[in-house]
């Protein structure tokens, strides 16, 4: 059965089960080389920024639930080929080396259009946002994650799901 | 950076990719736990009928971006926020540049920001990531 336009409007407010999400050093140094910026010292102790792809990082990898389970939401598929539309990084402070980061978020916004050439198709806004538990990963556990923390980063996004069947 | 230099219409030096490593994907599928093929698997490439050259990751060709603008600003922790579109595909062995063109000065809670439109190039200039910028300026 398609996917109404109705049952649109009732996805958005739902939120994501979220999660967190540690910039190891590791992680760090690795992502920094594949994107092609300097790593951070591994042999430094000192405090050391992250490189600012970290807030889509975390905020993808701790969303808490799978693409899959998202498309789902909204009566897709992967097979459907849903396409990222824009992305939004907002950082209100930078992101560190070895900080452990809670992401909360949900669905914000969703629009059915009409485009001339691609038919039927949805815009759906969804944004998470990070906030710093002043923990590092060698002294996290999982009680610490539960305080409110100040938001650090917000990454919003937009999905568009194509309605072929409309 | 020097900075009495910067005004409205102030161009970044460009950031160049000479060629997008396939290996850089297949790192970058595993920090994701991005299991999409097209970024890895030549064979499931051929498949679909899209050739011979692994896919970038949206992210990496975003990733790119904020490193021209950070290079520029003075480091990763000057990034305030950066907005894009996808607007493209990239493909393993393709050259890349970033051009990004500051639009605006301004002082917000007593930092100096500045406001950039930026785009990433593929070779042949058709724009694969357009979008705006805020860095803290020094």
């Amino acid at each position: 059965m398609a996917f109404a336009e109705a049952d649109l409007q009732t996805v958005v407010g739902r939120r994501f089960p979220g999660g967190s999400y540690t910039v190891s050093p590791w992680r760090a140094w690795l992502l920094a080389d594949t994107v092609l910026a300097e790593p951070p010292s591994l042999q430094d102790d000192g405090e050391q920024p992250a490189h600012p792809l970290f807030a889509w990082m975390a905020a993808t990898g701790a969303m808490g639930i799978t693409w899959d389970e998202l498309f789902a939401w909204f009566g897709a598929t992967a097979a459907d080929g849903p396409v990222f539309g824009e992305h939004e990084t907002t950082l209100h402070r930078p992101l560190r080396v070895g900080a452990t980061y809670r992401v909360t978020g949900g669905i914000e916004s969703a629009e059915r259009k009409v485009g001339r050439r691609t038919g039927v198709f949805d815009v759906v806004g969804y944004a998470m946002d990070l906030h710093d538990t002043d923990l590092h990963d060698t002294d996290l556990h999982d009680t610490d994650l539960h305080g409110g923390g100040a938001p650090v980063a917000r990454c919003w996004n937009s999905i568009v799901f194509p309605r072929r069947d409309a | 950076m020097s900075t009495p230099t910067v005004e409205v219409g102030t161009e970044l030096p460009p950031y160049d990719v000479p060629s997008v490593s396939a290996e850089k994907m297949k790192t970058m599928a595993a920090l994701l736990s991005d299991p999409t093929p097209i970024h890895w698997d030549v064979a499931t490439l051929r498949a679909l009928g899209m050739g011979d050259r692994p896919v970038n990751q949206g992210p990496l060709n975003m990733g790119y971006v904020m490193n021209a603008v950070t290079a520029w600003a003075g480091g990763p922790q000057s990034l305030r926020r950066l907005r894009v579109r996808f607007l493209g595909t990239v493909l393993a062995g393709q050259s890349l540049r970033v051009r990004a063109t500051v639009t605006a000065l301004r002082e917000e809670d007593g930092v100096r920001l500045a406001d950039c439109d930026v785009v990433l190039e593929v070779e042949g200039g058709d724009p694969a990531v357009s979008g705006t910028a805020t860095v803290v300026l020094p």
